[in-house]
């Protein structure tokens, strides 16, 4: 008998009824695996044990490499997101667990994207992957729906497994880990060693779901969240009736990952240590101001996407940079998102009081904002109050959403208020021009409960254009040229017109329009060092390929370059970190005994990520016309646009294009501009695709996957088939 | 008149690093300057002197989420 | 509260203190696991550092799992059974005075016990109420 949304938590938990239980052995991890998954079929209530075989550790690796290797074996080329063979698996990766290195706690989440229609991966924080792992598993894979809502348990003190119907438990994720860490903890010591996934009310409403991991925080005694934000993971989970995955394991040590020399690992660990006690305060601040030290740093650069991305930086954007965020946080607590996380940048408010919706006047903590929440949710909305930022932040948090899509799409849907593509009549009233923060959050609300305009935002910028031309009759080849998304994927919080070394860094991806692949600003467009589309190229193969090599190993991006070695000046590459990536050698090999160098990094990520462009072509994507991008990423769409910074334009239409802007009107000048930059562009992607070994329809060759030893059965069928 | 990573911006008599910096509006806590080739440390950006017709490369590294 | 006071002049790097303090903690003559450190203040120098914690509490706020605390006398210690080895603190410690040992799976550092300032001939460890 349900009791409603008063009950208790020992009530909550008595309401659930045991659909199937799973007892394993408790086994050790050695060298940073169990050499076994878990299997959780939600359809029949299935749960086994798979093993893992060193080929698939020799090529796979771990994270990331899990989940697209399980994923191609459990899908068809037919399947879409919501059919119940598509999976969710979360895996942390090889290193991932380990105390002693910095950002070496992160879950790797892959399925089949709700937006995109292919492969989504997120790289998440927060206690899961590494208690999973240490509770005996090296990935949880989960295929099938339920019919209602229900927790898969796994007790990893005990050895079971359990899939429990809860049907009382509070969806909106603030309150359910809340309520899962005290349901499954035995005392208050013991609730940092629960974590629990899970994503909201938003997160079934549209496709945009993001997945919540928890990580209890001791100082603040409560469960703090980390967010799998992007490709709708969380709409996928909300699908299949998970309202958490909760795992639990008290015994974490400092070798729990059973490494193979503890000792190297350390070693490499405290250099990072003390290179952030000495230097963040006058580095990047990370330890006060986490990501939120960026958008005065873009605004100044000119890449803070400002109205939708038209501009790059604002005169009000002064009331968003780093030192306002910094006396927002609390500072002096540790903040690291996983044991040992030094740079710390998992920043709080706390005791903050929403003004809106159903939480308005209560007192919450709000995990956040970072850079990406602030710049989508803030100034691409013309939002720069940061209470209204954080109010934002609170809420798509809560309510399961990814906060970059859905700025992004909000920034949209917006702008075509602006120019009139919709009106109230599409917006169900609202009030949406840039900076309408009410309107904004009332949409977000609606988003929650699946009704009004912001159940339109909430499919996202792909499909926004399709309804506004086909419902409103707007210009689509301008909603075309406006909506920032690419593959499906809403643009992360870079403007990326005045370098097209990132309009690649955007396009050239797997998932969608992303900058975790790579992030080449600087070097290009004020660095000037990658003049010519090789250098160019050899830049969009290296970073994409070191950075995948995170996601494989269940690290972090940001300790490799957020802060810097003392040396690294004098070092060939600085860009690159070197004295970093030899910790990252130093890591990978101390844990799995497997002696790597710098070269081997980028060959595993190289064969993970030419398998998954392949998983794509699979899929029905993966080729060169799926990586076109909006053209406002590439240059001005619009007059105010190209007026905003028209010397700069002139310039290029003289210099580079050979057209004397003299005399020219605006709309001629914008023209010659965009087919000279698309045509750029297009150049790009071949000296991209030459580079990645690639054919010029943007398929992996059949000898760059023998190369990669990635020439399985299927992958060399799918390439021939393609050939022809 | 200098040069920082290939633009040109006009000198002062008595100009700093951190002045030239300052000019191009660079403002990123994380750029390594070689002055003409030449690394100088970052804690001297305050005090280095920029001499006329210097070449000036200014590498912003790269950081952020 | 009591810490170990020094006068690094006084010290004729003969290292008893460390062998003592090893033993008296870890049952072995081994001066990487000793809490207090002499060391060569910097090469050529002919000086000598001691190094050893002054209870300043710093690595209380940098450990994610609140293993270490302030006791009753003002002694900072480690909770072993609450800690993860991280390292963070040896890594933030401003005096480098918490330590690691690859034969062990948490820091540790001196809790101002005194027995190394009984071996020291010289009197340039001491101990001292503050």
């Amino acid at each position: 008998m349900s009791c409603g949304t008063k009950c208790t938590v020992q009530e909550m938990r008595k309401a659930h009824k045991v659909l199937a239980e799973y007892d394993y052995e408790l086994g050790k991890v050695e060298r940073g695996y169990n050499n076994r998954t878990l299997y959780v079929n939600l359809s029949d209530n299935r749960i086994e044990s798979k093993a893992v075989s060193q080929e698939m550790k020799d090529i796979f690796i771990g994270g990331r490499g899990f989940g697209l290797k399980l994923l191609w074996d459990a899908v068809k080329e037919t399947t879409k997101w919501n059919d119940p063979e598509n999976e969710i698996i979360i895996s942390p990766g090889p290193i991932g667990g380990i105390t002693q290195y910095p950002g070496a706690g992160k879950s790797l989440v892959v399925s089949i994207s709700p937006l995109t229609g292919a492969i989504a991966d997120s790289n998440v924080g927060g206690y899961f992957g590494p208690l999973l792992k240490f509770s005996g598993w090296d990935a949880l894979e989960i295929q099938g729906k339920a019919q209602a809502d229900v927790i898969v348990y796994i007790d990893g003190n005990s050895g079971k497994v359990t899939i429990e119907d809860a049907p009382d438990e509070e969806v909106n994720s603030h309150i359910l880990a809340e309520q899962l860490t005290e349901m499954y903890a035995d005392s208050e010591s013991d609730k940092r060693n629960v974590s629990v996934v899970s994503s909201g009310m938003a997160g079934q409403h549209s496709l945009m779901g993001m997945l919540n991991f928890s990580f209890y925080d001791v100082r603040r005694k409560l469960a703090r969240l980390k967010q799998a934000g992007r490709g709708g993971i969380g709409t996928v989970f909300r699908d299949k009736h998970i309202k958490a995955l909760v795992v639990k394991f008290s015994n974490v040590k400092g070798d729990s990952n059973g490494p193979a020399d503890i000792e190297r690992i350390a070693k490499a660990g405290l250099k990072v240590h003390k290179e952030l006690h000495d230097y963040d305060d006058v580095q990047c601040r990370m330890r006060k101001q986490g990501t939120a030290h960026l958008p005065g740093i873009a605004h100044d650069y000119d890449f803070l996407p400002v109205h939708n991305f038209r501009y790059g930086s604002h005169p009000e954007a002064r009331k968003v940079t780093g030192i306002v965020w910094e006396q927002l946080f609390t500072q002096g607590i540790p903040d690291g998102c996983w044991y040992g996380c030094t740079m710390g940048c998992a920043k709080a408010v706390d005791n903050f009081m929403p003004l809106t919706g159903p939480y308005k006047g209560e007192r919450v903590t709000v995990d956040g904002p970072e850079y990406e929440t602030i710049s989508c949710c803030g100034t691409n909305l013309g939002i720069f109050d940061p209470h209204a930022i954080v109010e934002i932040n609170f809420y798509v948090d809560t309510y399961g959403i990814d906060s970059i899509s859905f700025g992004t799409a909000t920034a949209f849907a917006m702008e075509c208020f602006e120019l009139g593509l919709i009106d109230k009549n599409a917006t169900g009233g609202l009030d949406f021009r840039f900076g309408s923060a009410l309107s904004v959050l009332e949409a977000l609300h609606q988003m929650a409960r699946g009704e009004g305009f912001g159940r339109i935002i909430g499919q996202g910028v792909r499909r926004m254009k399709k309804h506004f031309a086909e419902a409103y009759g707007a210009d689509a080849q301008l909603l075309a040229d406006i909506g920032m998304e690419c593959k499906g994927l809403e643009y992360s919080g870079y403007v990326s017109k005045g370098s097209l070394a990132q309009q690649g860094g955007y396009g050239l991806t797997l998932k969608g329009a992303q900058h975790d692949e790579a992030w080449l600003i600087f070097m290009d467009a004020v660095n000037r060092q990658i003049p010519t589309f090789e250098d160019k190229a050899e830049a969009l193969y290296y970073f994409p390929m070191f950075r995948t090599w995170f996601g494989l190993n269940g690290l972090c991006k940001l300790p490799w370059n957020d802060v810097e070695p003392a040396d690294n000046a004098e070092t060939d590459e600085p860009a690159k970190v070197p004295g970093h990536v030899q910790n990252y050698v130093d890591i990978f090999s101390g844990v799995t005994g497997r002696e790597i160098s710098k070269e081997d990094i980028i060959r595993m990520s190289e064969a993970m990520y030419d398998f998954q462009r392949l998983f794509n072509l699979r899929l029905g994507y993966g080729t060169r016309v799926h990586d076109d991008i909006p053209y406002r990423s590439q240059g001005p769409v619009l007059d105010v646009e190209y007026l905003s910074r028209a010397d700069k334009y002139d310039k290029e239409l003289k210099e580079a294009v050979g057209f004397d802007p003299e005399g020219k009107t605006v709309a001629e000048k914008i023209h010659a501009l965009k087919s000279y930059r698309k045509d750029q562009y297009e150049k790009l992607k071949d000296a991209v695709y030459k580079r990645r070994g690639w054919t010029p329809d943007g398929i992996p060759k059949l000898e760059t996957v023998k190369r990669l030893r990635i020439d399985f059965p299927d992958v060399v069928a799918l390439i021939n088939k393609h050939a022809k | 008149m200098i040069t920082v990573n290939g633009e040109t911006y006009p000198w002062q008599e008595g100009m700093t690093v951190s002045d030239a910096l300052k000019a191009c509006n660079y403002k990123f806590p994380l750029i390594i300057v070689r002055i003409d080739g030449r690394l100088i440390p970052r804690d001297q950006y305050a005090v280095q002197p920029v001499e006329d017709n210097a070449d000036i490369k200014a590498f912003h590294l790269i950081s952020g989420g | 509260m009591k810490i170990i006071g020094k006068k690094p002049e006084l010290c004729t790097a003969c290292h008893a203190c460390e062998n003592a303090c090893s033993q008296a903690w870890f049952k072995v003559q081994d001066i990487g696991l000793s809490c207090i450190e002499v060391r060569e203040a910097a090469a050529g120098s002919g000086k000598t550092a001691v190094t050893v914690c002054d209870q300043c509490g710093e690595c209380i706020d940098i450990c994610p799992v609140s293993a270490i605390s302030r006791q009753q006398n003002s002694i900072v210690r480690i909770s072993k059974k609450e800690c993860v080895g991280c390292y963070s603190c040896v890594g933030f410690c401003p005096a480098s005075a918490m330590h690691m040992h690859r034969n062990q799976l948490v820091p540790f550092k001196c809790v101002a016990c005194g027995v190394c300032t009984k071996v020291c001939p010289t009197g340039a460890i001491y101990l001292e109420e503050v």
